[in-house]
């Protein structure tokens, strides 16, 4: 049913859905793509002649919407771009690019504060939404006021109100009496990064311009809200340093540090393990376990009949059968281990001696224990199977 | 009441439940589920959920050639899955209760 001319709509739907989900581990978006990919193609079946590109967003909506509620059902996190890719709506298209840059920079600075050496890369995002939002404001006098008649800006400002006379009115008005403080804080914090992350170098240098400019934009944006798109990530950055260093201080102050700890990923594994002893015998039927105890499991590739074939099978014994098609199309498990490996040799074994035994057990110094009474033994035979 | 928010919480359970007899890919388990009466599911929920199941070490899964199509990959609930099957089950039937309880009040 499927000619080329629906394969090619199938597959850029498939594609416009991996790019949607683009940032997921590979491991992952594959397992994903072996899942929901065959279903779409499937939908796009049984469309039949009533295929269109157009029929199959009617079923299943857009690509994108479909990655998108299926991250959400899976708990991954949502999409990274989704903030920058702005509602494109004229007028206020400048002044909500502006407003999300500064909540984006703002959240990469904290990344880039809270991730220590590892958040380096993010300066570039923090760079690029804040020069960018500086020199549009620049640019055009008027759209700091447009900034300010936003939907999401009154959102923000009535949150602000309410917290300021709700039960916290106390606590907010002591923290505003702090403000100056924090700011020298900050610029300190700022100073220090730069130090530790570099020594004494170019990098300090910039880091010690940067924190004289996070100390003057604290109460310049009192008066200039575009200095706001100094402060805000300057503040979020300082912070997050902050939060590191209490962090490496005080033992399990643990909280996530990459987006990907959200996902309980399994360890991605190849699609199968052969196992061979130190003689290059390989071992079947061997069973894996992580450092928790925990079996490692790979989905299985058979070719029983889906149901009581498959159920509470050992999923972490290794090697599996491969799968293999004989002429006739027939599916076929095979088992056993496909290939012969040279073992490379041991440069010094402690039981490699024959006469090793009485000496190996008063000798101090002999650390490494050897399967005990190996050579007091016989020598076995291999014995295959 | 809008049903699709209720689903939300309750989807991990009825994906737990329409595996519990037989195994299935993910447009069975979609199929089972609209069968039993969730018109409402959304196909890249019904993925998803399988996927954060997977994940949690709730459900073992297979691939398995298919004549007609893609092969497909199974999905079967193991022995942690069957246990949160249960359990989740108990927790719904006592949440049901106690609604049913208080519906009954007012109505």
């Amino acid at each position: 049913m499927s000619s080329t001319h629906t394969r090619a709509e199938v597959q850029d739907y498939l594609d416009r859905m991996r790019a949607a989900l683009a940032d997921l581990p590979d491991v992952e978006i594959s397992e994903i793509m072996d899942d929901a990919g065959a279903h779409v193609v499937e939908v796009a079946d049984e469309l039949g002649e009533d295929f269109s590109a157009e029929a199959l967003t009617t079923r299943l909506g857009t690509p994108e919407a479909y990655a998108h509620e299926l991250r959400v059902a899976a708990g991954y996190p949502p999409a990274a771009s989704v903030a920058a890719v702005a509602v494109p709506e004229k007028p206020v298209f400048a002044a909500r690019f502006a407003f999300w840059a500064l909540v984006a920079g703002t959240a990469a600075a904290f990344g880039m504060g809270i991730g220590g050496r590892d958040g380096f890369p993010l300066a570039l995002l923090v760079a690029v939404f804040v020069v960018w939002a500086i020199i549009l404001l620049n640019r055009k006098a008027e759209l700091i006021g447009q900034v300010g008649d936003l939907p999401e800006t009154a959102a923000v400002r009535s949150a602000l109100e309410q917290a300021e006379q709700g039960q916290a009115a106390k606590a907010i008005a002591y923290l505003k009496s702090l403000q100056p403080a924090w700011w020298l804080a900050r610029a300190v914090l700022i100073a220090i990064s730069g130090l530790v992350l570099d020594g004494m170098s170019p990098v300090f240098l910039i880091g010690l311009a940067l924190a004289g400019l996070a100390l003057v934009s604290g109460p310049k944006a009192k008066e200039d809200r575009r200095w706001l798109w100094v402060s805000l990530p300057a503040g979020a950055f300082a912070a997050g340093v902050l939060l590191y260093i209490l962090g490496s201080v005080i033992p399990n102050g643990g909280y996530s540090r990459s987006s990907q700890d959200y996902i309980p990923s399994r360890p991605s594994l190849p699609n199968n393990i052969y196992v061979f002893d130190q003689q290059g015998r390989p071992l079947t039927d061997v069973y894996l376990y992580d450092e928790d105890g925990q079996p490692i499991v790979t989905t299985f590739y058979g070719c029983g009949r889906p149901g009581p074939d498959y159920r509470d099978r050992d999923d972490n014994r290794y090697p599996r059968p491969r799968v293999d098609y004989s002429d006739n199309g027939r599916c076929e498990e095979i088992t056993g281990v496909p290939f012969a490996v040279a073992v490379p040799a041991r440069p010094s074994s402690p039981s490699a001696s024959p006469s090793g035994s009485a000496s190996a057990s008063v000798d101090p110094s002999g650390s490494v224990a050897p399967p005990p009474s190996g050579s007091s033994a016989p020598p076995t035979v291999p014995t295959s199977k | 009441m809008d049903t699709s928010q209720l689903l939300k919480g309750v989807l991990d359970l009825a994906v737990l439940a329409v595996l519990r007899t037989e195994d299935g890919y993910g447009y069975d388990v979609l199929r089972r589920l609209r069968a039993g009466g969730l018109d409402e599911v959304g196909d890249a929920s019904v993925y998803g959920t399988l996927r954060r199941l997977y994940n949690a070490g709730l459900l073992t899964s297979y691939v398995v050639p298919s004549e007609e199509g893609p092969h497909r990959k199974y999905y079967s609930l193991n022995e942690p899955g069957r246990q949160r099957l249960a359990e989740s089950g108990r927790t719904w039937r006592s949440f049901a209760h106690t609604l049913d309880d208080l519906l009954g009040v007012v109505a």
